[in-house]
């Protein structure tokens, strides 16, 4: 009896250092796309743990079967030694984990303080209305115990990235987790937002939390974390100590190879202008001035960038562009004709066209095939009709000409496009847009969450129709892409152009990140040279 | 293979939902049945069986009743597929039917023509009314943004009470006991492929050129095209050029005339006047039909079958037995529900969907092993 006692107190003594264990994971989605395989993922108490991978190698999905959104299709979970099933978010929120989205899951119109709240507000002696200062009161509590400086009476809408991300993170604290994931937390914030964040995350690692930190950013891995975890095709790659192995070598387990994402590129020659805009100006529905009498000119034959931290009215620029939307004031000229409340097929019929950031909402008709999709613009072309039905054999020829040309990875061009990995549904919606030979190209984030392999081609094949004379106009969150990508650089902050930078190759993001955050504005003069005039 | 195999697991799924309903409406009849082996006899063979003494025939007169009942519901089956291929829910087709069937009557009775042509004419005039009284609601949804839903769904009882208004005062036969119009003239009738009673006249021929008509037109043509598109994502269509509004109002439209043909052909073929008093029920059939045939018009016969051979069932059993003829309605809702449910029998989906990529995983892999390249 004694020694079985002794034995179970040891057990418990090794499993009480990994506070998750999770053992064979797998998961494939209904859609087929074998996300996970066999991983096993071990997280110590009171460690910062990287998670490392590009995208689609399958971080994410781990982290969402941990924090219950997804179910594994095989595979265990063990938190401090038992094995649960966590079934839902409440279910893990309860189990002491919480998650801090990539893209804030906050209500905007409500306050900071209850958005922290949200599901547990506190209530008055009547046990039916909000005590909104008691909310804040937990708030401001909140904030000073885990040193995170927020506003509480601010209405989310109005604060910027990084303090949304704070009050994500206080959500996830007041309701009790004790281990946080943070899933690419960087990727929206600026560089000095980032170095702030860490020092918070140190802070709380001191306090015994447990932080597991997903990224595809090596820097910022070897400066904040303990371990990590290399995932690639959705296998494990191994957990290793963060201090034993170098940059290069977690690169490569992370690639597979030596990707070196230069972008090969000759000068560009510039020509006429092709797309002028001229005081652009929009306020949104809750007030805010999104676009401030914004100016610039795209030229034929260069590619201009946009960069920008997310929110700062680069999305409301480019539905403008494609009259998604109306602008309140200003004028937008595709070679010297307004483009301004055309219909889209007229805006396509002037040699416009869009690589849209949300390509799930306005890229593709999921359930529709790749052929059905990438005839989307020129179905009612003479050449695919034959009287009143379609030339079957002339869609079925561009069709697959378009598979081949743009290396979709498919069955065949009757396969379903939400059966495709979003590489390839990305490479449909580039190879519709790139093939009707534009004058201008507005490549709204091209390559977001897709894998090198893919992002490589298409930021090819957006150079070689630069170079082949049309204009591209390039907007990407993506720093190393606009920077690689673009001849000229804008940067916009509020509303407003911040920056323009006529050669975009010597710029290096510290510089970039002042102007993306406001720090640093060039002068009127400066700026007004992206006009060409 | 793989997608093979979910095809057969598709068909599978909704022959399993059929099967249940069905096993559910025997539960009902188990309950509130003194007979009830006799009730499902009646139920499950009594549309095309004849029990008797000697033995049990092919009741063939039984069987064809049944295809002349599928006439109407075959275009408001088609009418509802092209609505919902938009993702428009529109529920005007009853009133269209209704009006198309008024309409077509009118033109039976007034006007003076040579037989083969008149009937085109009536059942022209009949589509052309059923397209135009759907301009109303996609106008409504287009520019005003206003539910197509709840307008047309109203708009069939405003439609029913103009037409019965025009019934009673205008057309009515002041010589005939109950409200109905003159007589249609012989010219304007549609007569039977072989005249023995059963009513399935040339209609249904019709209604059969109507589905590949549809069936062509949504999978072969630029509007077909563009409906579906619109159906499964109308930002996407709209992103890409496509004239989303007038699509929009096309689809409603093309529902409405085929509703509208149905209900006059279905008039003109089953009476010698106009009696409908009320809004025929086949619009609703209509929805149904298109829900178990997923909206491609190539399986709406199919469904229109199944649905005329469950009605007759069931007013059998009714006429046989001692179970209510609403049992169609309990039988109805259950396929609905099944068919409705897209988590049922998803594990099993779930797992086919994982045994093809494990093993097109393991085939890339080998492959990868082979050739030493990485895909």
């Amino acid at each position: 009896m004694e020694q079985e006692v002794i034995v179970e107190q040891k057990d418990f003594v090794e499993q009480e250092d990994f506070v998750i264990q999770m053992r064979g994971i797998s998961k494939v989605y209904p859609n087929g796309i074998a996300a996970n395989k066999d991983v096993d993922f071990i997280l110590r108490r009171g460690e910062i743990h990287a998670i490392m991978g590009e995208n689609g190698a399958g971080k994410s999905t781990l982290m969402k079967i941990l924090f219950g959104l997804e179910q594994p299709t095989s595979g265990e979970i063990l938190i401090n030694g038992e094995p649960v099933a966590i079934t839902s978010p409440s279910k893990a929120i309860s189990l002491g984990i919480g998650m801090v989205h990539q893209h804030f899951m906050l209500v905007p119109s409500l306050t900071v303080a209850e958005n922290i709240v949200l599901g547990m507000a506190p209530t008055t002696k009547s046990r039916v209305l909000v005590d909104f200062k008691k909310a804040v009161q937990i708030a401001e509590e909140n904030a000073a115990r885990y040193n995170l400086r927020i506003d509480p009476n601010a209405k989310v809408m109005d604060i910027p990235v990084g303090m949304k991300q704070k009050v994500e993170i206080l959500k996830a604290l007041v309701r009790g987790a004790k281990i946080l994931i943070l899933d690419e937390p960087t990727a929206v914030l600026t560089t000095q937002e980032t170095s702030e964040l860490f020092k918070e995350l140190i802070a709380l690692k001191d306090q015994g939390f447990t932080i597991v930190f997903i990224s595809h950013k090596l820097k910022e891995i070897k400066q904040i974390t303990d371990r990590l975890t290399i995932m690639r095709g959705g296998r494990s790659m191994g957990v290793y100590n963060t201090a034993d192995i170098s940059e290069s070598e977690i690169s490569r387990l992370m690639v597979g190879r030596d990707v070196v994402l230069k972008v090969v590129k000759g000068k560009s020659q510039p020509t006429d202008t092709v797309l002028k805009v001229r005081d652009l100006e929009y306020t949104n529905r809750w007030n805010k001035k999104m676009l401030d009498k914004l100016s610039f000119s795209v030229r034929k034959g260069e590619i201009l960038g946009i960069a920008g931290v997310e929110g700062n009215g680069q999305r409301e620029l480019v539905e403008m562009l494609f009259n998604l939307n109306v602008p309140d004031a200003g004028t937008v000229t595709v070679c010297g004709e307004s483009i301004i409340k055309l219909s889209q097929d007229k805006i396509r019929n002037r040699g416009v066209s869009l690589v849209p950031e949300d390509r799930m909402t306005y890229g593709i008709a999921d359930i529709a095939s790749i052929e059905e999709n990438v005839i989307s613009d020129r179905f009612s072309n003479k050449r695919f009709n034959k009287g009143p039905l379609f030339n079957m054999r002339e869609i079925h020829h561009e069709s697959n000409n378009l598979i081949v040309d743009y290396r979709i990875l498919a069955k065949s061009a009757k396969q379903q496009v939400k059966m495709l990995s979003g590489g390839n549904i990305q490479k449909v919606v580039v190879a519709r847009e790139l093939s009707s030979q534009p004058t201008l190209l507005i490549a709204d984030q091209p390559t977001r969450g897709i894998d090198v392999g893919a992002t490589e081609f298409i930021r090819n094949q957006i150079v070689d129709l630069s170079r082949g004379g049309t204009a591209v106009l390039l907007v990407s969150a993506d720093l190393n892409e606009v920077i690689e990508l673009s001849d000229s650089l804008i940067v916009m902050y509020g509303g407003k152009i911040v920056a323009y930078f006529e050669d975009s190759s010597q710029l290096d993001d510290v510089t970039m990140g002042e102007y993306m955050l406001g720090l640093k504005h060039q002068t009127e003069e400066e700026i007004a040279k992206v006009c060409y005039e | 293979m793989s997608d093979k195999n979910l095809f057969l697991f598709n068909i599978l799924r909704g022959l399993a939902a059929i099967l249940l309903a069905l096993a559910v409406a025997a539960v009902f009849i188990f309950i509130s049945s003194d007979e009830p082996l006799t009730a499902l006899k009646y139920l499950l063979l009594g549309p095309v069986v004849s029990f008797k003494s000697t033995g049990n025939v092919f009741n063939t007169t039984s069987f064809l009743t049944i295809l002349a009942a599928m006439i109407p519901t075959i275009f408001s089956g088609l009418a509802v597929c092209v609505m919902f291929s938009a993702n428009q829910f529109n529920l005007g087709g009853e009133g269209a039917i209704m009006l198309g069937g008024f309409v077509g009557a009118l033109l039976g009775i007034y006007l003076k023509m040579n037989t083969g042509l008149h009937q085109v004419v009536c059942v022209l005039g009949g589509a052309l009314a059923g397209g135009l009284i759907m301009l109303i609601p996609a106008i409504l949804k287009v520019k005003l943004g206003a539910s197509e839903m709840v307008t047309s769904l109203m708009m069939n009882y405003v439609v029913m009470f103009v037409i019965l208004h025009f019934l009673n005062f205008v057309f009515a036969d002041r010589s005939k006991g109950a409200t109905q119009t003159f007589p249609f003239q012989e010219t304007a009738k549609i007569p039977e492929i072989i005249a023995n009673g059963t009513k399935l006249t040339w209609g249904f021929v019709v209604a059969l050129i109507f589905v590949v008509i549809i069936a062509l037109f949504m999978y072969r043509t630029k509007w077909g095209y563009a409906i579906r598109m619109i159906g499964i994502n109308q930002s996407f269509a709209q992103y890409s050029g496509m004239q989303v509004g007038t699509v929009i109002i096309l689809s409603q439209v093309i529902g409405g005339m085929l509703s509208g043909m149905g209900g006059s052909i279905e008039v003109l073929g089953r009476f010698g006047t106009f009696l409908w008093r009320e809004l025929p029920g086949y619009g609703w059939l209509g929805i149904t039909i298109a829900i178990l045939a997923k909206n491609n018009p190539i399986f709406v016969p199919f469904a229109a079958f199944f649905i005329a051979y469950l009605n007759k069932g069931c007013n059998l059993m009714a006429t046989y037995s001692d179970v209510p003829s609403e049992m169609i309605d309990i039988i109805q809702a259950a396929i609905f529900l099944f068919f409705a449910a897209e988590q049922f029998l998803a594990k099993y989906r779930q797992r086919i969907v994982v045994h093809n990529t494990q093993r097109d995983l393991a085939v890339q892999e080998a492959a990868a092993s082979q050739g030493g390249s990485n895909s």
